[in-house]
């Protein structure tokens, strides 16, 4: 391994012109003929970028670099290693661990084999490891370190092809019985001896590699059912990773902080296979904890996080303005407040007045600029969101700060991208356009299915699974509901089985709307009925800290949640929120007869004790309706107020009753998209 | 802990301290009496008592904080009346304390240096310009607290001025700066005092690899009685300054005395 120290890094100002050369070409410019596997990529791109820098790890402190001929001439070691330890063309290699820099390296040497690598969630306890090795039939597993060696030792026969574990970190592991166990080092030591005397060892390998080829094997998380192997082949990675960085324009220049599990296929896409085709630079966390104050070193050019992150980061930097200074907060506030109103129309090139423009400008001087400093993200070109609905506030807050954070739809059956925002293009309800090369079309039932060249083969061992999730021309069910809007950008309101239709058969999301709902601050859970009913109608809890702080300074008395869930002023707050939501519902045409007309209050919260709500925190709409059917009857029946008596368990378990007499609310309908239109 | 599974020499390797009739008293209050057991090379010893038994007295006489009044302490085949703490931390003696004693206002990463105090050579004039032989020493100390660091998974606060972590993190610096005198023998006043199941656990385990890894011979007080058996190789157990019982953790634990003095005599 030759390591040196990182440079402070590239900066975007040496951008050249020459990288955006592929951004017209549909990404194949990015593709050498003859390059169809990504083993095969590298080896071409030693040639142009070998001393550029491929991946970043901490050691001792200290940021240590491989540039991508060494990491490469790692990964030959590692596949001349394990083709010494009998891995063989088709056989599948488990990889368990943190992202770190040998393990992508791992991941490299079994496609140069043509073995399939299978990387698997890390944090998964042997439980649910034994099921992937098993059904996977992995041969040879590397792990990082004792830990992950434990839990394979603990697996046992339950996996009964693992004959071999290879350990990255030999920490602990000294006095281990060594007869399944190597060390990645002496595998790499053996492998240079085995190139040494056969320098065309690996090369003739990658060479014997096709396109069509299985290059990765990703488990889904199995939150149904079993996990499920997810077959990528090399034309569905290969084509995708160079759409998608042809798409963003990535070069050599860009780094990316890889700190997400690697069998997740984000993670795969994104700081695997478009860094082996753009060529940036993957830093890979020194551990679990230290990724916030990495990603401050790091400074990432490319960025993912799911929303959580985007939230837990607006939470850090809230906490620490409110212990901060009174000049320094009415600073913060001022400038915050200037721009959310023009911040993201400059980020979008739209037009802004020039005093306006001049302020932004010393906003980014004294606020924007140092609080990106903060995150991290002073460096970040591109940033993506995705995995679950970003509030609107939330997304505002980023981009507003002049970050270009989009949003992305995608899945591991299709090799992530269904759908990208493109620059300037951005809508916080939406997901954006097709990505490059996607065709979509929405089902009978409004479901999302999607043709790409990233569908995936198919699941491994499980042809029924393939059956339900691909129709017979080839089409891939994504079990989304979705809409296009007006200017083609795709819309996710559900779960394809979730959704319902009215008795008139208007289009029923109900967590779509339950989650437009809940960005408000002041209501915590929202459950909306709807499906064979005439209207849509709502429960909604309030959320105890903002309703009532809200309360407080309206000089609103109240002793307990269940008074002021009730107190007239919390429905008229409420009732302007709903309005808020209706008139959104109105402007599209598909949904605006699924607006809500009546709404109450709930004198509980909703709770997972009582079976209300999942462990997760999902409303678990039968069942509500169950138990609260005299309120939903009372919602649907036109009655002005509803009684109910429930069950309850307190937090230390005993049981309790509680009755309670409700107010319903009627709310006026907002006037539908094509009625607004002609009133104007 | 699947380090314990594996078969530990039993008696490890020759004595690395032994105590001699040693007697210690405060004007009239006697902490110790009459007090002999020995340590080996290797080996973690623990020495347990009821409250007041002079656990940390025991320590305290170790590592040359106090002068016993009667008894010797021989320590590498060396036998010694009058050691200074300073003196016992140059021979390679260590220890962490029942209470946290670490520099609240300083990270993680300078409480830890300050265990390489005793091996800065470089004079005072030279370490004000953080130039020549003074960086290079300084390099080769980093290098080794970053190892530490790294052994203990303590990278994410090296920057945090320790007195904002929480109890169970600051024991661990503790113990990584005592771990940075790179001693031969470590003493441990009640580690793992204070601290829930999962963090015992993880102390446990850097307990053990400390021994594995850097071949450190450990001497610790503790409570936790299930602790106690599980990490140490023997147990010497003190009550009211006296010796009551010695021997592997098995024998112990159903000797009476021992029992008496944990439950009381019935009358």
């Amino acid at each position: 391994m030759t390591t040196g120290t990182a440079t402070a890094g590239d900066t975007p100002q040496t951008r050249s012109a020459r990288e955006s050369a592929g951004a017209t070409g549909g990404g194949h410019a990015l593709l050498p003929p003859g390059c169809d596997t990504l083993p095969k990529l590298l080896e071409d791109a030693i040639a142009r970028r070998g001393d550029r820098p491929a991946f970043r790890e901490k050691h001792l402190g200290i940021w240590q670099s491989w540039t991508w001929k060494s990491w490469r001439d790692d990964v030959h070691a590692i596949a001349a290693g394990l083709h010494g330890l009998g891995l063989a063309r088709g056989q599948t290699l488990a990889i368990v661990g943190d992202n770190r820099p040998l393990l992508y390296g791992a991941i490299c040497a079994a496609q140069c084999l043509g073995a399939i690598p299978v990387p698997v969630y890390q944090d998964a306890v042997a439980d649910e490891m034994a099921f992937v090795l098993a059904h996977g039939e992995a041969a040879i597993a590397i792990a990082e370190d004792q830990e992950q060696v434990d839990k394979l030792f603990a697996i046992g026969t339950r996996a009964p092809h693992l004959a071999r574990i290879v350990y990255d970190d030999s920490r602990g592991l000294r006095d281990y019985d060594h007869a399944r166990l190597a060390s990645l080092e002496s595998v790499m030591e053996a492998g240079r001896a085995a190139l040494a005397r056969d320098p065309g060892l690996v090369i003739r390998e990658i060479a014997r590699g096709t396109g069509t080829d299985i290059a990765v094997m990703l488990y889904t998380s199995g939150t149904t059912g079993q996990p499920k192997g997810v077959m990528l082949d090399y034309d569905n990675v290969v084509t995708t990773c160079a759409n998608a960085v042809a798409f963003d324009r990535l070069s050599t220049d860009d780094e990316i902080l890889a700190y997400l599990p690697m069998a997740w296929v984000g993670d795969h896409i994104f700081s695997y296979g478009e860094a082996l085709i753009a060529g940036f630079c993957v830093a890979c966390p020194e551990s679990g904890a230290t990724v916030m104050n990495d990603l401050k070193e790091i400074g990432p050019t490319f960025f993912f996080a799911p929303p959580r992150i985007f939230e837990n980061l607006l939470t850090q930097v809230t906490i620490r303005m409110e212990d901060a200074s009174a000049p320094k907060r009415w600073m913060f506030r001022y400038f915050m407040e200037h721009a959310r109103r023009v911040g993201i129309d400059i980020l979008d090139g739209k037009p802004v007045a020039a005093t306006d423009r001049l302020l932004y400008r010393l906003g980014e001087a004294l606020v924007y600029g140092p609080l990106k400093n903060v995150l991290g993200l002073s460096r970040m070109r591109v940033g993506y969101t995705a995995g679950e609905a970003i509030g609107p506030d939330l997304f505002a807050f980023y981009r507003s700060l002049g970050l270009n954070l989009k949003q992305l739809y995608g899945m591991t059956e299709a090799s992530v991208f269904i759908c990208l925002q493109p620059d300037g293009k951005i809508k916080v309800d939406s997901v954006g356009p097709a990505a490059p090369d996607v065709q979509i079309r929405l089902a009978e039932t409004g479901e999302v299915l999607v043709k790409s060249p990233g569908v995936f083969r198919h699941y491994y061992k499980n042809d029924a699974a393939t059956r339900d999730a691909k129709t017979a021309d080839g089409w891939l069910r994504t079990g989304d509901a979705g809409l296009f809007d007006a200017d083609g950008h795709l819309r996710i309101i559900d779960r394809a089985k979730d959704v319902g239709r009215l008795a008139d058969g208007t289009l029923f999301a109900p967590k779509y709307i339950e989650n437009k709902l809940k960005f408000f601050s002041f209501i915590k859970e929202a459950v909306a009925f709807g499906a064979e009913r005439d209207a849509v109608a709502a429960f909604v809890n309030i959320d105890l800290e903002a309703t009532g702080n809200w309360a407080e300074r309206n000089n609103i008395a109240y002793a307990s949640y269940q008074e002021l869930a009730a107190r007239p002023e919390v429905y008229d707050l409420i009732a302007g929120c709903i309005d808020k939501v209706n008139r959104d519902l109105a402007s599209d045409p598909a949904l605006a007869g699924s607006q809500i007309r009546r709404f109450l209050v709930l004198h509980k919260e909703l709770d997972a004790d009582d079976g209300e709500l999942t462990r997760t925190r999902k409303v678990r709409r039968g069942f509500i309706g169950e138990r609260y059917a005299p309120l939903v009857e009372a919602l649907y029946a036109g009655a002005p107020r509803g009684r109910i008596a429930t069950d309850v368990t307190y937090e230390d378990g005993r049981k309790g009753r509680i009755e309670a007499d409700l107010e319903i609310r009627d709310i006026a309908p907002a006037l539908v998209a094509a009625a607004r239109g002609a009133a104007a | 802990m699947s380090a314990r599974d594996l078969p530990r020499d039993p008696v490890p390797g020759e004595t690395l301290l032994r105590v001699d009739g040693i007697s210690l008293a405060f004007g009239g209050v006697k902490a110790l009496t009459d007090v002999s057991f020995d340590i080996r090379k290797g080996e973690i010893r623990a020495i347990i008592g009821p409250n007041g038994a002079g656990k940390s007295s025991m320590l305290n006489c170790i590592n040359g904080f106090y002068q016993p009044q009667q008894g010797r302490i021989a320590y590498r085949g060396v036998e010694r009346r009058q050691m200074r703490p300073h003196d016992a931390a140059s021979q390679g003696i260590a220890r962490t304390f029942q209470n946290i004693a670490l520099f609240r206002g300083m990270s993680t990463l300078d409480n830890i240096m300050t265990g390489r105090l005793l091996k800065m050579h470089v004079p005072f004039f030279w370490q004000l310009w953080r130039h020549g032989p003074a960086m290079r020493e300084e390099v080769e100390h980093r290098r080794v607290v970053e190892s530490i660091i790294e052994f203990l998974e303590i990278e994410h606060i090296r920057k945090v001025p320790v007195g904002r972590l929480p109890y169970g993190l600051q024991k661990r610096v503790e113990l990584g700066r005592a771990l940075a005198m790179e001693p031969e023998l470590l003493l441990l006043d009640e580690p793992m005092a204070g601290m829930n199941l999962e963090e015992k656990e993880d102390m446990c385990r850097f307990i053990l690899d400390v021994v594995k890894q850097y071949g450190t011979t450990i001497a610790l007080i503790e409570h936790d009685m299930g602790v106690v058996m599980d990490l140490s190789d023997r147990v010497v157990v003190l009550d009211y300054g006296r010796k009551i019982a010695d021997g592997s953790p098995a024998e112990v634990k159903s000797d009476s005395r021992v029992i008496d003095a944990y439950l009381g005599v019935g009358h």
